[in-house]
């Protein structure tokens, strides 16, 4: 399969499960901007109003964390089924296994635009203007792309193995979820080896503190340590692609059989 | 001579299955099978449930690799499991899924969207083309399966059981179709429990039971020795 062919094939496969899920609901795709609206709204009424934080943009703090990892969990949780899910399919096709992870990814990728815009709008409300500035969120988003894409791939890899590692991985994403800092700031660990240690080795944690620093504080993050993120992070995909071109056949075979 | 397109060579495959926890259990599906398609070539494999039949069309579209043995196919020919309703999902509707499967059968989207109509026209579904899958009933399902699968451009063709599809009307349609497409260097594996569907498009018949060749020759020599009662099943 071309490389141009295996796009459009995940683009329009993304397309039409996003249709078919929109069309079973009444408001269909207003629920890509309701649902991180409502969102939101359950977190400005726990942490502002019945544990009223004090402080003023903890929402926003919150959020600037919450959204970016929720891309990430929403990703790695559903498309680590995507190869067991797709049974079916691949007992009837020889198509390059990588075709289901991905169109996870995508699926979730065109909600996350939505999704997205609603943060922008937040940090807008609360009077940071966007600048020249933001544009560095590109790189940053490129490189969470890349590192979802590696968790996911892989994944689904080992799913397709051993079904167990799927609840391994559920408790994975909940362990990023408490170790990221989306809850507290990561600069306020008192332990300066212990700071540098999740700085270095969750990859989130460095993510979610590059977004607040653009977003909440106009500054710039530590540009060479996302170039080398990036760099370690697309070795593995690499890898990971490599293992699963060379295994196509014996996925389908394990598969089929399960 | 023609040339050779696909040859299989001692194929066996083994299922190893797991059965809860960590019991497993293996069932050999297919057990030293050896055949080659030439171009042209139209192949009946006959068996009844559970012979290995799907199986063997899985190995040899390549989707899977046998146990032992190999299946060799010449460089640059293209195959294809012609397969009804690949990859329809009930939420969509006709069209939405007739680009979807023709994608996914090789088409680009351009292609694809092009095929659209004439695939609406040869189904005969009308309206119902624009509506969700899950209105349809089950023949006009396959009427859409079928129109769809036909419209692919390959070498080898492999169908499992196609064309016990839709009404008399529609099946005759789906017959001719397919005899048309079958013309000519078109070649062919079909897969069936039914020996009255072989004898109009295969030449060449092989017979599976319990995986292994049971028969192998001329159709009505095969169909006639097929249709005597069968011998309970065995592991």
């Amino acid at each position: 399969m071309r490389l141009r062919q295996f796009f459009e094939l995940v683009d329009v496969q993304a397309r039409m499960s996003l249709k078919a899920e929109a069309s079973k609901l009444y408001l269909s795709y207003l629920w890509w901007v309701l649902e991180p609206v409502l969102y939101v709204l359950v977190f400005y009424f726990v942490f502002d109003v019945v544990l009223a934080s004090g402080k003023a943009d903890f929402l926003l703090f919150l959020m600037c964390g919450k959204i970016p990892f929720l891309w990430f969990s929403k990703s790695v949780n559903s498309g680590s089924n995507s190869l067991v899910q797709n049974k079916g399919l691949m007992g009837q096709l020889d198509v390059p296994k990588t075709l289901f992870p991905y169109v996870t990814l995508q699926e979730v990728l065109y909600k996350q635009w939505a999704v997205f815009l609603v943060l922008f709008a937040m940090v807008m409300y609360y009077d940071n203007m966007p600048t020249l500035n933001w544009l560095w969120l590109v790189p940053l988003m490129v490189t969470q792309y890349v590192f979802i894409a590696f968790c996911t791939l892989l994944g689904a890899w080992l799913v397709s193995y051993v079904r167990d590692v799927r609840m391994l991985i559920h408790m994975g994403t909940m362990f990023m979820l408490f170790t990221s800092g989306i809850f507290w700031d990561i600069n306020q660990v008192q332990n300066e080896a212990l700071k540098q240690a999740l700085l270095t080795w969750n990859p989130l944690a460095f993510m979610i503190d590059a977004y607040r620093s653009v977003l909440m504080q106009n500054q710039m993050y530590d540009l060479r340590h996302l170039g080398v993120l990036a760099g370690v992070m697309a070795a593995g995909l690499v890898l990971v692609h490599g293992l699963y071109h060379g295994q196509s056949k014996r996925i389908a075979a394990r598969i089929v059989a399960s | 001579m023609s040339e050779i397109l696909l040859s299989a060579e001692n194929v066996s495959l083994t299922y190893k299955t797991r059965v809860g926890g960590f019991k497993w259990f293996e069932h050999k599906a297919l057990n030293d099978i050896s055949f080659a398609l030439k171009r042209g070539d139209k192949l009946g494999i006959l068996g009844r449930n559970g012979s290995g039949k799907s199986t063997l069309l899985r190995i040899l579209a390549g989707i899977v690799p046998p146990t032992s043995g190999s299946v060799i196919c010449t460089p640059g020919v293209k195959r294809s499991l012609l397969t009804l309703g690949l990859g329809f999902r009930q939420d969509l509707s006709g069209r939405d899924n007739a680009l979807l499967s023709a994608m996914l059968q090789g088409y680009r989207r351009r292609d694809a969207k092009a095929r659209l109509e004439e695939i609406k026209e040869f189904s005969m579904l009308g309206d119902f083309f624009e509506r969700p899958l899950f209105t349809y009933s089950s023949g006009m399902r396959s009427r859409l399966g079928f129109s769809t699968a036909l419209y692919t451009g390959i070498d080898i063709l492999l169908i499992d059981e196609a064309l016990s599809v839709g009404d008399a009307t529609f099946r005759e349609r789906a017959q001719n179709a397919l005899e048309q497409k079958l013309g000519g260097d078109q070649s062919l594996v079909f897969v069936s429990h039914m020996p009255g569907q072989m004898a109009k498009l295969c030449d060449r018949v092989i017979w599976l039971e319990g995986g292994v060749v049971r028969m192998a020759g001329d159709v009505a020599e095969v169909s006639e020795q097929y249709e005597l009662p069968a011998e309970p099943m065995r592991e």
